[in-house]
Order: structure tokens, then sequence, then C-alpha cells
């Protein structure tokens, strides 16, 4: 019982995560029984899970660092719409014996695609110095742009059937392909994180960049990196997205900002950066799609849904805020040779201002 | 002694390197459409940008003085769907056909939400960008499960707002009698830009708004109310946003709430960021935000002009936004070496 007691005092925001999601469940449970959980229910949310999960992690590994990426829908358009038109037979056609290339050379242009569109935001941002909610804004129109220039709004179709039977029809037990590569992902992402000297980096650069710069380090690289692995994210989401489909088109995912933003913030992460865990992304993702898929089965609108994301984000918000208020009191910010951490910064604002 | 330029005579400051620029850019581009079709040279293609960038101003207006403060609403679009929806609905439910009526309404329902986007951006402190995603949901949402979405066609719509849409203040008689008409809004969005300018430039709530926005802290220990500022900001940003929704559905001639919100707020936000307002606030002009709102005017009205679909405007767009920031970032980064500054917060 201690041992639990611990884990909940150590990371309150993570358990009461864990305890809401436990809840919610056990709700819809006794409500919905096996409208929602048969094998096939599970399935298919698991695999929209993972369509939107890679978004999510990418963004919260630019939350990481303190910074945002807006981009995030739009690049997985353009990374999958690359992929779409290599499978279309526009570019190459497609014959009887070169459908496996086709789909190989379809699966590196979407993952080529998407970690260039992180080397265009790594760049802008690492290099210029641009602020990430600029850079990535400017290259969400860019993407779109570029998309839309290139198919003139058109849907894009694949023709090679392979492609989405391997991608989004492959099953392992009740648990879809792309869903276990997402959680290989995470716990890659998890690992990187907390066991590698540039993983660890990306949290100092979160929590206090100047003093990563005076310590030696490239942060330029650290930043460089991160949103590489977040284009690599958003590459295999974009696998994702033209594989349920079969097609891709310019536009899609639009409602996937709020909804990246609120599980990174349910998660416990901290907008300015250097606090968050990746497992928590996890919880949080379950959370959501568990709750989507009710508002589904209970018949609301999407406006219903809207709402009650904004409802909910706004609340943990809050939350969060009364949550880290006292600890903060606890804690004074370090004084001598280590610079005060943002936390420290914005409880000395409000020191002053109230 | 140098002769003072046209510019400065009117503006009583030099023109920033970044209102330059993106005045050659304009330039250029009008010359290059002009040359190519020399249709584009009428009153035709100027009357058109002038009337439907008119309420867009506004809105630029509005994300130009968060942007100066050193935040970014995205919830403007919403509460101009919220506020003129509800203006427009209680109008026709209490059959007070009158557009003063509609616009007093609309404009307090702006206040009133802009001031709960104020209150919840200064008790969280967190990135004003989260709270305004989401209480720009929450508000549409809001809206839509308690008024619903009907949508009111030409005949449903109360006239006064359909008057209000057909109130020109230049008409051109083509020989063919076809006509080309100057909407009046223009004249309000003037009225707005120097009411906007007179309170950033001339009260004391403006010149805070410059002061938070560089520095908070700072703008705090010389006795400058926060909240009070932010209430300002914001609830300024919501009357705005209000008055340009009642315009929109008003030259629309009907009534749609599922538009507008969700379409055109990051764009607006990118044209102010053309113009030089940087994200770091405390800096950001008028002009620049006219300049960036008819570089994405020119590109969303006028591609018809070369010959391009519309949907190249998009990639033409962001290729000037991501253009300007290179300049603009790289110019301070420079500078920042220069003067060893390590910050890029």
């Amino acid at each position: 019982m201690s041992k639990v007691w611990k884990f909940v005092t150590k990371d309150p925001e993570f358990a009461s995560l864990i305890v809401t999601t436990l809840l919610v469940t056990g709700v819809l449970y006794v409500l919905l029984g096996d409208r929602v959980f048969s094998p096939l229910g599970v399935s298919s949310m698991a695999i929209q899970l993972a369509e939107f999960g890679f978004l999510a992690l990418g963004m919260g590994l630019a939350m990481l660092t303190g910074g945002i990426d807006l981009s995030v829908a739009a690049a997985a358009g353009l990374a999958g719409l690359m992929g779409a038109l290599v499978m279309s037979g526009s570019v190459i056609p497609v014959t009887e014996t070169n459908q496996t290339f086709i789909m190989v050379l379809g699966v590196v242009a979407t993952l080529g695609t998407g970690v260039a569109t992180g080397a265009i935001n790594g760049f802008l941002i690492a290099k210029v110095s641009v602020p990430p909610i600029l850079a990535t804004l400017g290259t969400m129109i860019l993407f779109t742009g570029l998309g839309m220039a290139i198919t003139g709004g058109n849907t894009i179709s694949i023709v090679v059937p392979e492609f989405s039977a391997l991608f989004a029809g492959t099953m392992i037990s009740v648990f879809p392909l792309m869903f276990l590569v997402l959680i290989a992902m995470f716990i890659g992402v998890a690992f990187f994180l907390s066991r590698t000297m540039a993983g660890r980096r990306v949290y100092l650069f979160g929590e206090n960049e100047i003093a990563l710069r005076f310590s030696g380090v490239r942060s330029e690289r650290t930043i460089m990196m991160t949103y590489l692995l977040i284009g690599l994210l958003i590459g295999f989401a974009a696998l994702l997205i033209i594989a349920r489909a079969n097609s891709m088109r310019i536009g899609y995912g639009q409602g996937y900002l709020l909804q990246a933003i609120l599980v990174v913030v349910l998660a416990g992460f901290n907008p300015f950066g250097g606090k968050g865990r990746v497992s928590s992304i996890f919880v949080g993702l379950i959370l959501l799609q568990l709750l989507g898929t009710s508002i589904t089965a209970f018949g609301l609108t999407p406006y219903h849904r809207n709402l009650m994301y904004g409802l909910i984000l706004l609340i943990v918000m809050g939350l969060n805020f009364f949550v880290n208020r006292p600890s903060r009191r606890k804690k004074p910010p370090a004084i001598g040779g280590i610079a005060p951490s943002t936390e420290a910064i914005i409880l000395s604002d409000q020191r002053t201002t109230s | 002694m140098l002769k003072k330029s046209p510019f400065r005579m009117l503006f009583n400051r030099a023109m920033n390197p970044m209102e330059r620029l993106l005045s050659i850019v304009i330039v250029l581009y009008i010359a290059f459409v002009s040359i190519r079709n020399p249709l584009f040279f009428g009153p035709q293609a100027l009357f058109d940008i002038m009337s439907t960038g008119a309420g867009l101003m506004i809105l630029a207006l509005g994300a130009l003085i968060v942007l100066i403060s050193g935040g970014i609403d995205v919830s403007f679009a919403a509460i101009a769907v919220v506020a003129s929806y509800t203006a427009a609905r209680l109008s026709m439910v209490l059959e007070i056909d009158n557009l003063f009526f509609i616009l007093a309404v609309a404009i307090a329902v702006g206040a009133a939400l802009g001031s709960i986007n104020a209150v919840l951006v200064h008790v969280y402190r967190l990135p004003t960008l989260i709270v305004t995603l989401a209480t720009a949901s929450v508000f549409h949402g809001l809206m839509a499960i308690t008024l619903g979405m009907k949508t009111f066609t030409q005949t449903d719509v109360p006239q006064s707002m359909i008057d209000f849409g057909r109130w020109y203040i230049w008409t051109i008689e083509n020989e063919d009698g076809s006509r080309i008409t100057l909407s009046g809004f223009v004249v309000i969005t003037l009225g707005v830009m120097a009411l906007t300018w007179f309170l950033l430039y001339r009260t004391r709530i403006g010149r805070s708004v410059f002061a938070v926005g560089s520095n908070e802290e700072s703008a705090s220990r010389i006795g400058i109310n926060i909240f009070a500022t932010r209430l300002f900001i914001y609830s300024y940003v919501g009357m705005l946003s209000a008055l340009m929704g009642v315009m929109y559905w008003s030259r629309l001639y009907y009534i749609n709430p599922d538009i507008l919100y969700g379409f055109i707020e990051l764009s607006i936000i990118a044209a102010v960021v053309i113009g030089g307002a940087k994200l770091t606030g405390g800096e950001g002009t008028i002009l620049g935000a006219l300049l960036g709102l008819i570089v994405y005017q020119l590109f969303t009205n006028t591609l018809v002009y070369l010959g391009l679909s519309p949907s190249w405007s998009q990639l033409f767009f962001g290729s000037v936004l991501i253009g300007m920031l290179m300049v603009i970032y790289y110019r301070q980064r420079q500078a920042n070496k220069k003067a060893l500054v390590f910050s890029t917060v």
C-alpha cells in the first residue's frame, strides 16, 4: 500500500489520470457494454487510436522542448499525399509484377516526406530562431498549400491493394499491426527520452535553454533531432491514414490539432517545456478514444464532442494549476549556480502580480 | 537637409524594414499581374478585394492587439460566429428588426466572451493559444447545443442586416448595365483602424498593452494592472470579432454558423505575422497588419487573373509567410548574437 501511495504522491497527475481512465472505462462498460468492448470494437478503437497516437506523441515531443507543433496534421496530410501519389499509378504505372516495389516506394515516400517536414520545422526553429508557434503556423499553411497545388484539391486513390491490407488489415490477435507499431514507438521514444543523453537534453532544453547551451551542449542539434523525430512519427501517422482510407485528400484531420493538444495537456505536460512523460500520453489517448467512441455510441454530434474536449482541456488546465501551486511553494527557486526553472519564474510572476 | 517623405508626414515615423519589404512584394506582384492581365487593373478587382477585405481587416486588428501583448488568440472566429448568430436569432425571435439592436447585442456578447478569455488567460498563466483553442470550441459547442446550427437564407435574415450588406458608398455603372460597387464596410473598417490606432498609441491602456507584451514582469513593477490590460485586450478583440460577424452575414445575405470558425483564424494571424508583429510581443504596427492582409487578399482573390486555380493561393501565401519569418527572425538572431543575448524566448 505504501508503494502505491508513494507512486501517487510522486506523480499525482499521472495517478489521477489513470484513476480517471479506469473510472471512465468502468462507467462506459456498464452503460454501453458489448457495443464498445467487443473484440471488434476494441480493434476498431485501437486503429483509430494508433492513427492519432503518432500525432499526439509528436505534439508531446514538441511541448517537451517548450514549443508546439501546429503543423502535425498538415504535415501528415502532405506525407500521406506523397505516398498516395506514388501508389496511385500516375507517377509510375502499376503492373502485375512491380506492385511490391511500388508499395515499398510509397512507404519510403511517405516516411521520407514526414521526415522532410520535420527537417523544415527543425531548420526554421533551430537555425533561424523562429518561435515554434510561428514556424509551424507557417509550415502548416505551406504544407497544405503544397498539397493543394499538387492535387488541386482532388482525392488521390491508391491502386495497390496490398498496401491497405498490410497496414490497415493485418491483425495480431485483436490488435492491428499499426497499433503495435505505435506501442513500439512509444516504448522507443520513452527509452530515448529517459535513458539516452540526447533524450535528457530534450527535457533540459525545455527546462532552461540557456543553461543547456552554457553547459557546452549544441542545443540547436537537440531541437533539430527532436523535430526530425516528430517528422518520422508524422510519417507513420500518414501511412496509417492513407492505408485506412486507401486514398488521400488534403484537408484531412484538421480537427486533430485541438485533440493533440488536449491529450498532451491531459497527460500533465507543461506547455512551457521540460516536464511530461510519454506513458501518460498513452493513458490520455486511451481515455480520449473511449470518450470519442462513446460520443458516437450515444449518438451525439461533433459539436458535443468539441464542446466536451474544450471543457476537459479547461478543467484539466485548472486542476493542474491548483494541484501544482502548493508544491511550488514548498520548493523555493534554487539560488546560486542553478538558474530558476520556468516554473519558478512563473511563480515569481504570480507573487508580484497577486 | 532631407526632405520629409510622404510616409513620414502621414505617420510621423519612418517605415520599418518589414513594411518596406512587404510594400515592395505587393507592388511587384500587382505589377506582374497587371502586365499579364490588364483586366486586373480596373475598379472591379480593387473594389472586390476592399469589400471582402474590410471585415477581415477588423479581425486582423484584433489579432494584432493580442500579438502585441505577447499572446495568440485563436478564438476570435468562434466569437464572431457565436456573437452574431446569437444577436441575429434574438432579433428574429423578438422581431426587433433594427441594425443597432443586432450590433449592440452582438458586441455585448463578444465583449463577454472576450472577458472570459481574459480571465482564463490571466488565471491559468498558460500559453494563450491553448486557452483560446479550448474556449473557442466551448463557445461554439455551447452555441450549437443551445441555439442549434440552423442555417438562415435571405428570406429569414433580418431585413436591416440585408440593407446593411447592400450599403454601397461608390457605384459605377458599366455600359452593359452591370454595376461595380464598393461596400460601405470600408468606411467602418477605416473607422475601426483609426479607433484602434488611437487606443494603442494615445491612451494609457494602449501603451500598457505594449508594456505587457515586451515584458510582463517589468510592466507589473511599474504599476500597470496586468489583469485590467488583459481584460481590455480580450474584450476589445471580442467586440471587434462580433462586429465582423454581423458584417460578414450581412454581406452574404445568409447565416450559416458552420462556416468562418475553424477556417480563417490561422490565416488572419498569419497575415498579421507577415506584417511584422512579433510573438515576443511589444512589436507590431497597424500598417504592417494591413499590408499583411493585402498580401493574403491578393493571393486568395487574384490568382484567377494569372490563369491559376485558387488552390495555389495557400502555397504562395505560405511561401511569403515563411520567407518573411526567416527575414524577421534571422535579423533578430544576428542582432542577438552581437548583443550577446542568448534567450530566444
